[in-house]
């Protein structure tokens, strides 16, 4: 047996116009964990889909346990290679079972029928290894997106794969998934599986990867070894220069007394109740609690994306009325959604057309909308938040998660918004893009804007604002002064405990 | 040379469409020598108005993410009310502007099941198709509206351009107005990005019912303004007309490259696809082909149409990649 299970060796890819992958190098060890890091753009998602036969177009040669292997589709990978690649969004179909979708197209028969004895009893053993909580028989769209992770590893398990590739999975993972996932990990290591591991949260990294290799610009930096090096270097070498990770406030806050939103006894059946909150001017409002604990539905409802059953909302002092968005954007709130793909952008549009869809009044000559204001507009974002690449007819579905996010920023900045909603705005971006978008909303409170923080990352949270709100299923828990902000705390209320126990 | 570049970039679509009505008239010209006419010519837009005035409405409801299928229905019920109202001695002119806004009248019922009661776009208008058609025959018991007044009739009949009646001018401006609201208003902007991503434009603070109401309300006035071509033409009104029209005006915009799940699509194809399948019509008749391949020669333009789209992207692609 080889020491090596992958082999890397001079792999490069072209895209139209752009080389991703330069001449990649290096080795992967058998049964290690191994992380696979770079900012978004960096080549990471390229350098898997080369792995996991989803690209075939590509130079260089991949090793696979000692042999050259070029697979043509990811089923050759998974088939003939043996290594698996778990999504970032678990691709499933969700009217069938757990089981149905576990052995799709693999499926064991008995005659012309598909024996379901079998199947379900094969896949509950590997269930039952992983110690899930969901059986064979489970309805995927009963599943929480943990599991259906937990599912997309049973399959990688039932098609006897020796390297499994996992992109940013936890990325939606409330921490109680987030250490089941960890367990498992350790599980699949000790039975010799080799796991590649993509994350933007480096402290996931140094919980359980051994060894760590750093793209860039496509090419490739280092490999390191996780036990002899720090948070500070990977991050260095990750970006090319010093950055700081954390998010952290660099100016002085500019909390006014002055109360821009006030939330008055918010409802909705099922989703959250008797939710009473104040903005401030010039205030970032945390809101943290676990995936699911209802806070982007409160953002939803005071937007008028989603209907709510009862509630008053204040604006300077004033009561409005919000039945939709588009009220919600006349009178100065914008909100940045959790899900960019699904719910930020137009897909076939392009930037000119995805900043300034929420301000077109602004482009008007006589009846018509000029485009040559549009491009102007978008242009001077572009600068202004130094987007890459600096291209307003790019569509934008084809930039970088953090550069997607720019450009929504840039689209509420074209409004005359004051009250900026953003859920979960680091989701998916880089560490230097990070920086950047903490950056901007320091920006956008000095000159007066209030700001409202979804997020799940405590650190994030914890630096960013001024104040946190912590919710618990549906319910206002606690709330925060910045000097009592710590991690237990708020994960003790998050959780649904008193500060006492 | 870079504006001409970017021109056939932007309008690749229409241009292949160009194509294939140049080489379609090469083929019937080497086939039946008198087809490249004036005559044909006109004939071909003639042919083309009543589907290309339809299909100009049937881009909106597409391109917001839906359909309409009742347009072949709403065509019906505005000859018979138009026609009802002219042979009662309405003004020919006051007739056709109450015949426009009923069309937008009855979109907005459709825009309404699907905004307001949440139906799928298909569905919807599945069911007032049949409702609409209903409607319909009872405003006349069944039986055809006669003795429409030439006053009304001359208004689309008559010939301003030599060989050219108004119907034809009346699509041309149409579809004039029509690409103007889409490519420079607002409403326009929303609507491709309503069907590019209905839940984006939503959190963009976009009006999401409105605008998807003002595409069908905008089906609808095109619908209306088809069947009044129709009455003007055939000089009756018949409750059972415009039956499978939907079908034409999908066909329509399908070839022009209207994108079937929303978010793409230009008045300029689909006029375009609309002339393609006429000329190749009136073609056919010259040549004296049976009615029944004639089926088959559209059903195969637009299997083709859509193959080509896919060409097309790979096409884009490799020239991307040789740069």
């Amino acid at each position: 047996m080889k020491d090596n299970i992958v082999e890397i060796r001079h792999i490069s890819k072209t895209f139209p116009g752009a080389k991703v992958l330069d001449d990649i190098n290096f080795e992967i060890k058998r049964g290690e964990v191994h992380a696979l890091l770079g900012e978004n753009g960096a080549g990471k998602s390229t350098l898997l889909n080369i792995l996991h036969g989803i690209y075939d177009d590509y130079e260089g040669e991949i090793v696979l346990d000692g042999k050259s292997v070029h697979f043509k589709n990811p089923n050759d990978a998974i088939i003939n290679g043996k290594i698996s690649k778990v999504h970032q969004e678990t691709n499933a179909i969700k009217d069938l079972t757990v089981g149905q979708n576990v052995t799709l197209g693999y499926e064991p028969v008995k005659g012309l029928f598909v024996d379901y004895k079998k199947l379900n009893k094969r896949v509950n053993e590997i269930l039952d290894e992983l110690k899930c909580g969901f059986r064979s028989e489970t309805r995927v769209m009963d599943l929480t997106a943990g599991e259906m992770q937990m599912m997309a590893i049973t399959k990688a398990l039932f098609h006897n794969s020796i390297v499994i590739s996992l992109d940013e999975p936890t990325a939606s993972l409330t921490t109680r998934e987030t250490e089941t996932l960890f367990k498992v990990i350790e599980k699949l290591k000790s039975q010799g599986i080799t796991v590649i591991y993509v994350s933007h949260r480096l402290e996931e990294v140094f919980r359980i990867c051994d060894r760590a290799t750093i793209l860039r610009d496509g090419h490739y930096i280092t490999t390191l070894d996780i036990a002899d090096t720090t948070k500070e270097e990977l991050i260095k070498n990750m970006v090319g220069r010093e950055v700081s990770s954390v998010a952290s406030r660099l100016k002085p806050s500019c909390v006014k007394d002055e109360v821009v939103l006030k939330v008055e006894n918010f409802n909705s059946h099922g989703k959250f109740k008797d939710i009473n909150f104040e903005l401030h001017k010039g205030e970032i409002l945390g809101f943290s609690g676990l995936v699911g604990s209802g806070r982007t539905e409160v953002m939803r409802a005071i937007f008028g994306a989603d209907k709510k059953d009862s509630g008053t909302l204040y604006l300077h002092g004033k009561q409005i009325n919000i039945k939709n968005s588009n009220d919600a954007l006349k009178n100065g709130i914008g909100l940045l959604p959790e899900d960019r793909k699904t719910q930020g952008f137009m897909t076939l549009s392009t930037n000119i057309d995805n900043v300034a869809v929420s301000s077109l009044e602004k482009y008007m000559k006589g009846f018509f909308v000029d485009n040559g204001k549009k491009l102007d507009n978008c242009n001077h974002f572009i600068k202004e938040l130094d987007v890459h690449p600096p291209r307003a007819d790019y569509l934008t579905k084809n930039m970088s998660g953090g550069n997607q996010q720019k450009i929504i920023i840039a689209r509420w900045l074209s409004t005359n918004a004051d009250i900026i909603i953003f859920d979960e705005p680091t989701k998916g971006v880089d560490v230097a893009a990070k920086a950047e978008i903490y950056r901007l909303m320091e920006e956008m409170v000095a000159e007066g804007k209030s700001l409202i923080v979804v997020s799940s990352e405590l650190p994030e949270v914890m630096g960013i604002s001024d104040r946190i709100i912590v919710m618990c299923e549906g319910c206002q828990k606690a709330e925060l002064k910045r000097e009592e902000f710590e991690e237990k705390t708020i994960l003790t209320y998050a959780i649904g405990g008193d500060k006492n126990e | 040379m870079s504006s001409l570049k970017e021109f056939i970039n932007k309008k690749q679509r229409e241009l292949v469409v160009v194509v294939a009505i140049v080489l379609l008239t090469i083929v019937f010209t080497a086939l039946y020598p008198a087809y490249f006419s004036w005559n044909t010519f006109t004939q071909i837009l003639q042919q083309a108005t009543i589907n290309g005035i339809i299909a100009i409405g049937m881009t909106f409801a597409i391109i917001s993410g839906g359909i309409d299928l009742s347009v072949g229905s709403v065509f019906a019920i505005i000859i018979v009310a138009v026609g009802t109202f002219t042979a009662g001695g309405l003004n020919p002119i006051i007739a056709a502007v109450i015949g426009a806004a009923l069309g937008g009248v009855i979109g907005s019922i459709n825009g309404f099941l699907i905004t307001k009661m949440n139906l799928q776009p298909f569905i919807a208008t599945l069911g007032t198709m049949s409702v609409f058609r209903g409607v319909a025959y009872v405003i006349t018991g069944g039986w055809p509206v006669l003795n429409i007044p030439d006053s009304f009739r001359d208004m689309f009949n008559h010939k301003i351009v030599q060989g050219v009646p108004n119907s034809v001018i009346l699509m041309l401006i149409l579809a004039v107005i029509m690409g103007v609201i889409l490519n420079k208003t607002r409403f326009g902007n929303y609507l491709y990005s309503v069907g590019g991503n209905e839940e984006a434009a939503k959190l963009s603070g976009v009006n999401v019912d409105r605008t998807k109401i003002m595409g069908y309300v905008i089906c609808g006035v095109c619908a209306a303004f088809a069947g009044m071509v129709m009455l003007a033409s055939l000089g009756t009104g018949e409750p059972a007309a415009g039956q499978g029209y939907e079908l034409d005006a999908i066909a329509a915009a399908a070839i022009g490259g209207t994108r079937m799940a929303g978010g793409k699509g230009t008045i300029l194809g689909t006029v375009l696809g609309a002339i393609l399948l006429s000329a190749l019509k009136i073609g056919m008749i010259l040549l004296n082909v049976d009615t029944f391949y004639q089926y088959i020669a559209t059903g195969v333009i637009i299997v083709l149409a859509a193959y080509f789209e896919f060409i097309q992207d790979k096409v884009t692609k490799m020239m991307a990649k040789n740069k």
